[in-house]
Parts: C-alpha cells; sequence; structure tokens
C-alpha cells in the first residue's frame, strides 16, 4: 500500500502536482476488488503529452468495458516528481486508485517515438519491476508495448515480455480472454507467453534468437520454440464503422498539448511518400462513414463539454466527405459555439470555397508541407505538390484574410543538392511574393512565414530504410546555409537539433544488441531525451562506448538488397519487394500515383484480400 | 439572469488551479446544456466570474462564482443540472439570483476564512497562537509578482485562533479580495517560526460586508434584498 499522507506531502512540493491527481471528469472508477485483470496504461512522457494521444483514449475506454478488468494510467513523472519520489521510497502508481504498478498484471507502454525509450526503463525501476524480462518472476507484471514504434521494438527487446503489432481493438481482447483464463489456472509465465505467442500479431522477443555476422550486421532471426510463429503479422481492423470507438473521452482538468474532441476519420493513407513510416504501416485506407462520425460527435460533445473537435487522421483532405463533414458539423454545433480544427490539410486540395468555410469557425495559421525545396526532390520522395498548388493555395488564403503561413521541410532526404536547400529558400521568396502580388487592400496587414525544418530520420518499412542519413556535421551545415538563405523579411527559421535525429536514427533501425546501450545511457542520467532541456548527449555517446557499438553503423551505413534488417520477422503487410522497387524508383525520380487513382502492389491486397 | 452560486473544492480535486478550474466550469457549463450568455471573440467562453482564485493545493468549503444565463431558471434546476455535469470533488452548494447591478463578486469580497490541521495528531496551536496575541507587532516580507513590501501581521490579520479538539485545529480570518489580500501560509509560517510542518489548509470561506454586518456572496441574492 502507498502511503496517502506522504504521497499527498509531496504533491505539495512538486510542479503541477495535477499530473499525478487524476479524478478528472469522465475518470473510470471501478473497485479493484471486482476485477480478476488490472493493466496499467503507461505513457512514457508526462501526463499532458500522453494524454493528447488517441490510442490511449481508445484502448482505456476500450478495456474498462469489460468487466473483468480494471484499466489505469500511468505517466512519467516529471524529473522533480521522480526525485521527491526516490527520496520518500514512493513506488511508481496509477492516477486512478494510487496503487503501485508493480501489482498489476500487465503494464502496457505506448510507444510512439524512439526518444522515450529512456522513459521506459525509468518508469520500470520506478514501479519496482526487474528491467530485463528474464530477470521477472511470477509475482511482477508482463510488460507489453505497441504503437508505432512497437513495429522494430527490437533495441526493447530484453525489457518486454510482448509487443503487440498493429491495430490493438481486438488483439487486447484476446490476450486478456487469455489472461484470465492462465490466471484461474495459475500457469506459470513461460506457458502465458507460449500461449500469448499463438494470437495473431503477437510478438515474444524471447522466443526468438539472433545471430549477427562478424561485420556486426543481423544474419538471421530464428525462433526458438514451436510456439511462436516464423514471422508476425500486424492486426487491423477492416471496418471502422462496427470497430470500438469511445463516446465519452476523460477530460483532463490541466491544459494538455491537444485538449480537444478528436474524430478519428480514417486510417492508413494512400498517398506513398517514401520518407513516411505512418504512410506505409497504416496500410491500408479505410474510412469511418460520415454517420458514425457525425454520431461520436454528437455523444461525445454531450459527454465532455469540449469546445472543439479536431478531425484527425494522416490526412485529413483525402477523406472522401470532408467538405460535407465539416458543413455538417459546423451546422450542428453553431448555436454551441464549437469549433472545428482540421491538422495534416494538404495543401494542394484546398478549394477556395472550402478555406472560406473553415475560417469562419477558426482563424488560425495555415500549415503547407512541401517537405522538399525543388520538384525533382519532391518526386524522389513522391510528395505529390507542385509549386503551382503552394502559388494557388497561399494565394486563396491571403485573400480570404490569413497573414500566417507555415512550411514544413525535411533536409537530409536521399540525393539532396544545394540546388534543393536553395529551393526551400525559394519557396519562401515565392510565399512572399503571393503576398505582395495582391492588392494591398486583398490582403491582411503583418505578413509571418515559419520556415521548420526537421531532418531525415530513415525509418524501418519505408522505401528509405536502406538509405544512410546525413552525419550530424551535414545537417549543421546544411541549416547553416539555410539560415542565410532565409535571411529574409517577414521570415522566421526553425531547425531540429541533429543530435536527436541522429539518435532517433539509431534506435529506429536498430537491433537487440542496442539493449544495452539504452541501459548503460538511462544509468547515466538519460530521460525525457526529447526534452531539449533534459537532453545530454554526452551520456549517450558513453553509453555507446561502454559496450563497444557504433552508433554511426546503425544511423550512417548504406544497406544492401540482400541484408538481412532487425525486422525482417516482422510483417506490416506492406511487401519488402515493393519498398526496394518503390526505392529504386527514387533513384530515378519517378513519381507512383496515389493508391486510389492505381493500384501500386505494395502487398496489402494480397494479406487482407477486398480491403482497398 | 445573473446567479451567484456557491460551490466547494474537495480534497479529490484540490491539485487544480485557478485557471483549471475555470477551463473545468466552462466545460461543465457546457456539459449541463444551459441557455448561457456568450463572450465574444474567436473563442467565445460562457460569460462567468469568480470571486478569489484558491490556492493550488488547498481544499475549500465556500468557492462563489457568477453565470449569466440568456434566460430565467428555476434555482434547483440550475443546482441539479450543474451537479449532474460537475467532476466528483466540485459539488454545487446553493445559487441564487442576483440583480445584473450588483458589481462583481471580486470586488465586494473582502474576508476569507481558513482552517489549518497538520497531519501530526497531537499538534497543539495554542503556543503559537498565544505568542503570536502577546507580541506587539509582527512583521513579514509579503512577496507579490512585482514587488516585495514588509506587513505587520498583527495589524492585517483579522482574527486567528486555536480551536477544535485539544485545539489541534487553527482558524484564520483574513483580508481578502480586490482592497487586499493576505496569504494563509505567510501567517502559518510565522506562526510556526520557520518550522516544517505538514499541514492541510481549508478555506471554509469568503465574506463581504452588508448592512455592517459579514454575510456571504449568497446574500446578494434577491429575495434577501440585494445591494447595489
Amino acid at each position: 500500500m502507498l502511503d496517502r499522507k506522504l504521497l499527498d506531502r509531496v504533491l505539495g512540493q512538486v510542479s503541477r502536482p495535477v499530473r499525478y491527481m487524476g479524478n478528472e471528469y469522465n475518470m473510470v472508477e471501478k473497485d479493484p476488488e471486482d476485477v480478476s485483470i488490472r493493466f496499467a496504461f503507461a505513457f512514457p512522457d508526462v501526463y499532458e503529452v500522453g494524454m493528447s494521444h488517441l490510442g490511449m483514449k481508445i484502448l482505456y475506454h476500450l478495456m474498462n468495458e469489460r468487466e473483468d478488468t480494471y484499466c489505469e494510467r500511468v505517466f512519467a513523472p516529471w524529473v522533480d516528481m521522480e526525485e521527491k519520489m526516490r527520496e520518500n521510497r514512493i513506488p511508481l502508481f496509477t492516477l486512478e486508485t494510487r496503487d503501485p504498478v508493480s501489482k498489476f498484471d500487465f503494464v502496457g507502454f505506448t510507444l510512439q517515438y524512439e526518444m522515450c525509450y529512456t522513459n521506459l526503463l525509468n518508469m520500470l525501476d520506478l514501479a519496482g519491476i526487474p528491467l530485463l524480462a528474464k530477470d521477472r518472476t511470477q509475482q511482477d507484471p508482463f510488460v507489453i508495448a505497441g504503437g508505432p514504434c512497437a513495429y522494430n521494438a527490437e533495441p526493447l527487446a530484453d525489457f518486454l515480455d510482448l509487443v503487440a503489432m498493429g491495430e490493438g481493438e481486438q488483439q487486447i481482447g484476446e490476450l486478456l480472454d487469455l489472461y484470465g483464463e492462465w490466471k484461474k489456472k495459475d500457469g506459470d509465465r513461460e506457458s502465458f507467453l507460449r500461449q500469448a505467442a499463438a494470437i495473431p500479431g503477437v510478438y515474444v522477443p524471447q522466443f526468438y534468437d539472433v545471430t549477427y555476422r562478424d561485420d556486426g550486421q543481423v544474419e538471421s532471426v530464428n525462433p526458438n520454440t514451436a510456439a511462436a510463429p516464423d514471422r508476425i503479422a500486424k492486426r487491423i481492423v477492416r471496418d471502422l464503422d462496427s470497430t470500438y470507438y469511445p463516446d465519452r473521452m476523460i477530460v483532463p482538468f490541466m491544459d494538455i498539448v491537444h485538449d480537444r474532441i478528436v474524430l478519428e476519420l480514417f486510417r492508413g493513407c494512400s498517398r506513398g511518400c517514401r520518407f513516411c513510416q505512418a504512410g506505409m504501416i497504416y496500410r491500408p485506407v479505410r474510412e469511418r462513414s460520415m454517420d458514425k462520425l457525425l454520431e461520436l460527435a454528437d455523444k461525445l460533445v454531450k459527454n465532455t463539454g469540449y469546445e472543439e473537435i479536431s478531425l484527425s487522421s494522416l490526412s485529413t483532405s483525402d477523406y472522401s466527405r470532408l467538405e460535407d463533414l465539416v458543413k455538417q458539423l459546423m451546422e450542428r454545433f453553431r448555436d454551441k459555439r464549437i469549433s472545428l480544427s482540421l491538422p495534416s490539410l494538404r495543401l494542394d486540395s484546398f478549394s477556395r470555397d472550402f478555406i472560406e468555410e473553415i475560417q469562419k469557425v477558426r482563424k488560425t495559421g495555415l500549415t503547407f508541407a512541401p517537405e522538399a525545396g525543388t520538384q525533382r526532390l519532391r518526386d524522389v520522395i513522391n510528395k505529390g505538390v507542385t509549386e503551382d498548388d503552394l502559388v494557388r493555395s497561399v494565394t486563396d488564403a491571403f485573400v480570404s484574410g490569413w497573414n500566417t503561413v507555415k512550411l514544413y521541410f525535411m533536409i537530409g532526404l536521399p540525393t539532396e543538392t544545394e540546388e534543393d536547400l536553395q529551393g526551400i529558400a525559394g519557396l519562401a521568396r515565392l510565399v512572399t511574393d503571393c503576398y505582395y502580388g495582391l492588392e494591398r487592400e486583398k490582403r491582411q496587414k503583418g505578413l509571418r512565414i515559419t520556415v521548420s525544418t526537421s531532418s531525415f530520420v530513415p525509418k524501418p518499412f519505408t522505401p528509405f530504410q536502406w538509405e544512410p542519413q546525413n552525419t550530424m556535421e551535414e545537417l549543421r551545415e546544411k541549416q547553416g546555409f539555410l539560415r542565410k538563405a532565409l535571411r529574409m523579411k517577414h521570415v522566421e527559421y526553425n531547425w531540429h537539433d541533429p543530435e536527436l535525429s541522429f539518435l532517433e536514427a539509431v534506435f529506429a533501425r536498430g537491433d537487440r544488441r542496442l539493449g544495452a546501450v539504452l541501459l548503460s545511457a538511462w544509468k547515466n542520467g538519460a530521460r525525457f531525451d526529447s526534452w531539449a532541456d533534459q537532453f545530454h548527449m554526452e551520456g549517450w555517446m558513453d553509453a555507446f562506448r561502454q559496450n563497444h557499438l557504433d552508433p554511426g553503423f546503425y544511423a550512417y551505413r548504406k544497406r544492401e538488397r540482400d541484408e538481412v534488417l532487425p525486422w525482417d520477422h516482422i510483417d506490416v503487410g506492406v511487401s519488402k519487394a515493393f519498398l526496394w522497387k518503390e526505392k529504386e524508383k527514387a533513384g530515378r525520380g519517378e513519381r507512383t500515383p496515389d493508391c486510389r487513382v492505381s493500384c501500386a502492389g505494395c502487398g496489402i491486397r494480397g494479406t487482407w484480400e477486398g480491403i482497398c | 439572469m445573473r446567479f451567484v452560486v456557491e460551490y466547494t473544492k474537495e480534497e479529490r480535486v484540490k491539485y487544480i488551479s485557478h485557471l483549471d478550474l475555470m477551463r473545468s466550469m466552462q466545460r461543465t457549463i457546457r456539459r449541463a446544456e444551459l441557455p448561457i450568455a456568450w463572450s465574444r471573440g474567436y473563442h467565445p467562453h460562457p460569460v462567468m466570474a469568480f470571486a478569489s482564485a484558491l490556492p493550488v493545493g488547498m481544499t475549500s468549503e465556500g468557492e462563489y462564482m457568477d453565470i449569466h444565463l440568456l434566460e430565467g431558471m428555476d434555482i434547483p434546476e440550475l443546482e441539479k443540472r450543474l451537479n449532474r455535469a460537475l467532476p466528483k470533488g466540485i459539488t454545487v452548494k446553493q445559487a441564487v439570483a442576483v440583480d445584473e447591478k450588483v458589481p462583481s463578486l471580486m470586488s465586494l469580497v473582502e474576508r476569507a476564512d481558513y482552517r489549518i490541521v497538520p497531519e501530526d495528531p497531537e499538534w497543539d496551536w495554542k503556543p503559537a497562537v498565544d505568542v503570536f496575541w502577546s507580541k506587539p507587532e509582527i512583521w513579514v516580507e509579503k512577496k507579490s509578482k512585482k514587488k516585495v513590501s514588509s506587513i505587520n501581521l498583527k495589524e492585517a490579520v483579522r482574527d486567528i485562533r486555536a480551536c477544535g479538539e485539544h485545539n489541534r485545529e487553527l482558524f484564520l480570518s483574513l483580508p481578502a479580495g480586490s482592497s487586499g489580500n493576505l496569504k494563509p501560509d505567510l501567517v502559518v509560517d510565522a506562526l510556526l517560526e520557520g518550522k516544517d510542518r505538514a499541514l492541510s489548509f481549508c478555506r471554509t470561506g469568503l465574506y463581504l460586508r452588508k448592512d455592517g454586518k459579514w454575510v456571504t456572496p449568497l446574500a446578494l441574492g434577491k429575495q434577501e434584498g440585494g445591494i447595489g
């Protein structure tokens, strides 16, 4: 039992104690005595980041629909809270019951980005759960992970008992059913893992042996037990309308990052941008019907009291009935003064009418992501956006009263040259010209253009998975070049820290040997690495040295076609042959049309017949 | 139609900030589907005002807010709808209809009372309170956002008493509102002379002066005559 008075005293001493308070509207309350399975849903970042995550909202309410299960939440305590918890020996606890996480049946982490991995280790440690899966015993929870980074969870393989591949709505139910049965019979840990490995999409890392060649490349990944399949295929739900979606969501007291109703329009993306992992791993495209969305919107508005609805997907403008949906939502909620936000709008699909429609509700800045500065490079990455699209969209936007434009680019893309960088500055100038090309009375005063560049990180399951990343020095040079080139009126330039992008690249395409590096880095004090004020590169470089591993091997090395990749035993439905073909087309600067125009043969159709 | 609503903030939600509370009340009012008056601008929100901000970590038995509805509503109906829509731990005790001309609660409230209870079951406030009354003056530093000023607690404090069983509870009555505000921890720190104690703070009420008497903002209600 946790000493609640002690905890209360500690909460009085930390910043933002509301992060650890819980008791929000729509929090699920159950008596733990009434359930047989306790699941701690763990997000390896602070509350305000974790609570913004849609997957957590869905799975939290889904699991709590079950009478036999109580799903509770836990987030990474911020550094001041961690210090107090260690000082006072307060173990990691859930928000719902404040019970120690160590006494739960499952601790489930969602892995949204690589730089949260040390937080996962830190949370296990704060919970008093053995870090290494092999050291866990009968009393310990099963540690499971899911989310986009779980598709290559190899760097975390030593720490995880189970990995759930793909969409969890059906799979988690099967796993909990199995666990309920197993717990009644009081079987041993290994017997549960064996049975779990038979559930499609469940990966048990310890059931696979990895061998390496002398040069450090993976030689083979093979199951070491008949209970484990050769390849683990991700799960998807076929029909979103009949799939569970919560009609209530927790309404945090604290101001979180995305504090609004989230309506998920569809999953997957048909565009096929070659750098984009989400565009590949979440295939195929499946839409939720407009009727279903309107029904959900009604309930969510009633049950949460939120003042804003966000339409969420990978590419919102691709929703087949977007204009219709937006009009209907606006009509329905006009009297309630509810606003709409539409992230991920693509610039090639704007119409003047539509822009004006959105503008009635909200006048925030406009975001465009050409990703690359020249048409040549945009063809290489298969980003189907042209200069004309940009000109038309920003001109329309300026006429409609906008004066703030954000432009997103990536630097360090394969085949990039100085001309492509120059092109970024060129597009910023072009946007300025569009603005001044309008008569004074047709535009708002106070033009502001923000150019942001992220650094390209080659990701598994993309056509660029074989490509080297630019070195940190190259990236710094390119950023320096752009700082000069973008020194123009009305333009502000932001860039990403190359050190973080480098580590992201290492762990995105990492193998199991990196588990030791994570452990060393964590011991060196690494946590909250995605927070600039908490990130320290030295600890990481030291961790690589301690374990005699060269991070450049992972980030900077070009892979050959026949190389065994650490994640080859995971099947996301998109074939390796297709990815290679796309990589070659990229090299030739050839485009691949949107799947809705013609099927590119990515392999999804073979896996799920009739789905797209 | 203007209403003054009296509500509590209990243990389970005591770490929410004033801003958090305001946002939460706005969403509560939306969930309660009240015919609310809206603010103007790009981000319209329900028109509401609070009597006084409650510090993070403090519970309260009597907080007050002002809301404006576009049409009249039965008081019990209003209370019921709000209580159904509120997060657990915030409870509406009572609401009254108030004349539109009554000045803002923030400008009327002049006094706040507090009850301070230590975790230590053996604690006795009496010695510290006796010392307080025996001193002719007690100067402490009061920090605000802009400046540090000195203040004589003997003049500022309205009342201070040890009470409850074995004098374990401290009753404090302090100036509050726009006419001058004194935080209870400043007084408690002076009483404890810097010693660290685990204490829980509860604001027991907010008061304004009406016809020479201290009353809660509920006394602004129309049926009781109102002021202004």
